[in-house]
């Protein structure tokens, strides 16, 4: 759901990769030592069995190289998803904090998140099953409790938010926490 | 402590732990008589003999109980629980590169994609032998050459699995060869549910 394109393509055709030049090193590999059984120490000198254990060396080599810079990509990518997920939760939270403090109703609350995720006031219609002209009677609520101009406002007013503090500074804040913060802001705001 | 979400990263030996019977009898008995079966007519029976012929028809037939064990048997012995997934293969390198070091309940992704390679060679190796006694194959060249092709490759995936279940175990603290005897994995409490794939 995070990714749903992007990051994780590169670290597959990587991997993907990395697996088919393991299976060419096999090859090479079992292949001269099948040659080595059969002919003995003086295959080397044939010439093609050194060929091929040079191939599968080298195709080793490159798996060592590729794989560490696989790992330093998952490794990014591993830290990407707990970013997200703690994003995600910290800005659950300052919604949740926002529209208890503004009293908004439950659907005006639902609403307003719709919008915020980016909906326009057709899909929000479609997706409460009902009229647009509800919808819109909502967003003016919405609007008008909050004290924001538009939607605009609205999205930059949480940005804003998480913007102004470290993250991931330490465990998610606890809703009382969201409050200290908002409050302190809204002062200086209106 | 029991009930918060454990954090990545969080060495396991300070969480508490819990046994969890995953593999069943099946599971057990199907592995082991596999890795018998195997190394007697890899390494120890003529290949000319009635003997390799006999064994060879056992793995075939264990293969097949076992592909019925995975649509039937319990929980984690059923394909079900560990489908063929090249996404979820990816999230586990991504765990393993992040440092994240629970372990999975059942066969992990990458684990399944291994079982899978290995029972469709099993079944291969004994059709392209099974093939060199028939009258229309026998002593055709290409049969031959897949046949010991095809034993070579599960060598080195065989070599590749017991190097990785050591791995793993080391990484995870989870024992994974003694789970394979005993059926029971003695895994960190949160992962113990948390985790079933």
């Amino acid at each position: 759901m995070s990714q749903r394109r992007g990051p994780g393509r590169a670290g597959l055709g990587l991997a993907s990769l990395i697996v088919a030049q393991a299976l060419c090193a096999a090859f090479f590999l079992s292949d001269a030592l099948a040659d080595f059984a059969d002919i003995g120490p003086g295959a080397l000198t044939t010439g093609y069995v050194g060929i091929e254990a040079a191939a599968a060396l080298l195709l080793a080599a490159g798996i060592v190289v590729e794989f560490r810079m696989l790992m330093g990509l998952l490794r990014d990518q591993a830290r990407l998803q707990r970013g997200l997920s703690i994003a995600s939760g910290a800005l659950e939270e300052l919604m949740q904090g926002y529209f208890r403090d503004w009293r908004l109703t439950p659907s005006e609350a639902d609403v307003a998140r719709l919008t915020i995720k980016g909906m326009t006031i057709g899909e929000i219609a479609g997706l409460r099953g009902s009229a647009e002209g509800t919808i819109k009677t909502h967003l003016n609520a919405i609007y008008r409790k909050s004290g924001v101009t538009g939607r605009g406002a609205l999205m930059a007013l949480l940005i804003e938010d998480l913007m102004a503090e470290p993250l991931v500074a330490d465990a998610p804040a606890s809703p009382a926490q969201v409050g200290e913060i908002r409050s302190g802001k809204s002062g200086s705001d209106r | 402590m029991i009930g918060t979400p454990a954090t990545a990263g969080t060495s396991a030996a300070d969480r508490p732990r819990q046994k969890v019977r995953v593999w069943d009898f099946a599971v057990r008995g199907f592995h082991w008589l596999l890795v018998v079966a195997f190394v007697l007519n890899a390494f120890v029976t003529d290949a000319e003999s009635a003997l390799h012929h006999w064994i060879g028809y056992f793995v075939v037939a264990l293969v097949g109980l076992r592909l019925v064990w995975g649509l039937v048997g319990t929980r984690f012995a059923r394909f079900a629980s560990f489908p063929p997934s090249v996404s979820g293969a990816m999230q586990q390198l991504r765990e393993i590169a992040g440092g994240d070091t629970r372990p999975h309940a059942g066969h992990t992704p990458l684990g399944a994609l291994m079982i899978y390679n290995l029972l469709a060679t099993m079944l291969l190796i004994g059709l392209s032998g099974w093939m060199m006694t028939t009258n229309a194959y026998w002593g055709v060249d290409w049969v031959e050459a897949l046949h010991e092709a095809l034993v070579t490759w599960a060598e080195i995936c065989v070599a590749l699995h017991i190097g990785a279940v050591i791995w793993e175990s080391r990484r995870t603290g989870v024992n994974l060869p003694r789970a394979m005897v005993t059926g029971v994995k003695d895994m960190p409490v949160d992962t113990a549910e948390g985790r079933a794939g």
